[in-house]
């Protein structure tokens, strides 16, 4: 938004803003390329000092196949994917209810409720750690997936209910109240009327708590312990102590860690940023 | 194929239960309990009415208290207790964490990163949003810029790890370093100075939450004050720093304390790059080497990190609360 769009100005001026541009941005990448690269070498290129000039063959197949077929790594992604949907659908669903509550019902308490999620929100999760694990070993939930979608999902519904008691907020209360009139049941004016205005924002927030929990370390490594019931975050440590020094598989893992996060964002993009902003501005 | 099987069975008993909860807990409400008919129909809505947020609200705050109200607390009760946890020692844990020079180490890294990276990613995202402003291969540039933040702290930790490996070979820092003709380092051992290099990896990733929240902001600036401010005879940097800057300050606070608060939780970064060694400890990563060998001593560190999000949580509802009014 510079008075003069870049266009119109000076052809030097205009050069270095489109040649420092975009090498700026490939330093910004620089580290994910490196991987990439390093990812796709033999091992032998390591062995001959190879490490930045063309990869004498291209492994691509043979480095992941190695991933994939000699390694913990399917499992992880898999335990990944059966922690992840369950907790977003989870979290999704029982915010929806709760931001319904607190943006329509107007009653005592309704302001209360809302800023202890607001405080649940920024909670340092540190300070649940002991008593959580404590309460997780006593029920038998501990190094299951299960524990870990539980806690996943009562840790989340502060930070989604904030978004979706917004976004209700938001909506045309008219409409609320007009089904009210016509004489429509409250449980229909939730599933009828709120709840298909609010796709986008469930959209939204899925995607986003898909990043969050599917990014998680912390929780991964204090409740569970095991390719048993480990995530992938905590796997890829352990992916990465079974092939020390062996770098191009070391980086083909910690791509496919990183690869259905990323895939995620370029897939639904659109909602991601709506998320963000939605939930950050607010 | 049992597992998957297993993760179909939980999501439709989890979807089905919630709509089940829901409408079931609705029904009786209006049918059973608070009948809307006889003689008493009218107070009956009433008191139906007062009573179904709660069923709305009950599965949650359940999960709410149980996860969090309760830990809080057990966490206090559990920090002032010995490491078995089953004698009550007072506030002797805090004595030793104050008194241990690793602590404080951690204590003042903990400070250091609170103030450089929101601030080093806030400014450099709004850096990239005014740069990437209404060019045309804008969104590209942005999408790439954002691209880290999708991937989990310890996979750019681990990405990290290739640019500063110590092996001039596979570093990307030292590779650089032997082309001018200097002898290779280790940037993590680096005494105070390592200390950046690893928060340069969590700007690396907060800068694009920074710039997709603050492009969002300048493009929401009214058009009428630039022009005006350019027919005033503004030139670029007084028009950025004096016209669209001020405009947006409340989302720049907003996107500040949000990397503030997650500054002060992150510990993935430092424990996947050093394990705390080197002068690098912060609070939450000195709290993991006190995990599963002295519940005490951790829980008091959890405490202590408690207190230091305090006042921000705080301002945060303060703001939240004005807001509403």
């Amino acid at each position: 938004m510079f008075p003069t769009p870049i266009q119109k100005r000076s052809r030097a001026t205009q050069v270095t803003y489109q040649t420092l541009l975009p090498l700026a941005l490939i330093l910004w990448l620089l580290p994910l390329l490196a991987v990439m690269l390093f990812s796709i070498r033999p091992l032998s290129d390591f062995t001959n000092g190879n490490y930045w000039g063309i990869p004498s063959s291209f492994d691509l197949f043979a480095n992941y196949g190695r991933v994939f077929f000699e390694s913990d790594m399917p499992r992880y992604l898999l335990n990944s994917v059966f922690i992840t949907v369950p907790t977003v659908i989870g979290a999704v669903a029982l915010s929806c209810m709760t931001g319904f509550a607190l943006g329509i019902y107007r009653f005592r308490g309704n302001l209360l409720i809302f800023f202890m999620f607001i405080a649940g929100n920024f909670v340092p999760f540190q300070i649940l750690m002991v008593p959580v694990r404590d309460l997780t070993v006593s029920t038998g939930l501990y190094d299951t997936k299960t524990g870990l979608v539980l806690f996943h999902i009562a840790f989340q519904t502060g930070f989604c209910t904030l978004f979706m008691r917004n976004f209700i907020r938001a909506l045309p209360y008219e409409l609320i109240e007009a089904a009210r009139v016509e004489g429509v049941a409250e449980w229909r004016i939730f599933w009828y009327v709120v709840l298909p205005l609010m796709r986008p924002a469930i959209a939204a927030l899925s995607v986003l708590i898909f990043t969050f929990i599917w990014n998680d370390y912390f929780w991964a490594i204090v409740l569970t312990q095991g390719p048993e019931a480990q995530p992938v975050t905590a796997g890829i440590t352990s992916f990465n102590s079974q092939f020390v020094a062996q770098y191009h598989l070391m980086s083909a893992g910690s791509i496919v860690a990183a690869i259905p996060p990323v895939a995620m964002f370029f897939a639904m993009q659109r909602h991601f940023i709506a998320g963000l902003t939605l939930g950050a501005v607010k | 194929m049992s597992p998957l099987l297993q993760g179909v069975i939980t999501i439709v008993v989890g979807v089905f239960g919630c709509v089940g909860y829901f409408y079931a807990a609705n029904l009786i409400l209006d049918k059973v309990i608070f009948p809307p008919r006889g003689p008493q129909a009218g107070r009956n809505i009433n008191r139906a009415t007062a009573v179904r947020p709660w069923l709305f609200l009950f599965p949650a705050i359940f999960a709410l208290s149980l996860y969090l109200v309760y830990p809080v607390i057990g966490s206090l009760w559990r920090s002032m207790h010995n490491r078995a946890g089953d004698e009550f020692i007072g506030l002797d844990n805090y004595g030793f964490l104050f008194g241990d020079p690793e602590f404080l180490q951690a204590l003042l890294n903990n400070a250091l990163w609170a103030l450089v990276v929101p601030a080093a990613a806030t400014f450099l995202g709004l850096l990239v949003a005014q740069l990437t402003d209404r060019l045309s291969w804008g969104n590209i540039a942005k999408s790439l810029i954002f691209m880290p933040m999708a991937i989990s702290f310890v996979g750019a930790s681990l990405i990290w790890k290739f640019v500063y490996a110590g092996d001039p070979d596979i570093g990307i820092i030292n590779a650089m370093r032997d082309v001018i003709g200097l002898d290779p380092m280790d940037p993590v051992q680096v005494p105070f100075w390592n200390n950046f290099f690893l928060m340069a990896i969590l700007v690396w990733i907060q800068t694009g939450f920074a710039m997709v929240i603050l492009s969002a902001a300048l493009r929401g600036i009214p058009e009428e004050t630039v022009e005006a401010a350019i027919i005033d005879g503004a030139n670029p940097f007084q028009l950025f720093f004096k016209i669209k800057v001020p405009q947006i300050m409340g989302t720049i606070v907003v996107v500040w304390t949000t990397i503030t608060i997650l500054v002060l939780k992150v510990f993935d970064i430092v424990y996947t790059m050093t394990g705390g060694n080197f002068g690098t400890q912060i609070l939450p990563s000195y709290m993991m080497s006190f995990m599963f060998r002295d519940d005490g001593r951790a829980t008091a560190v959890a405490v202590v990190i408690m207190i230091v999000v305090l006042p921000v949580m705080i301002w945060n509802i303060r703001q939240a609360q004005k807001e509403m009014r």
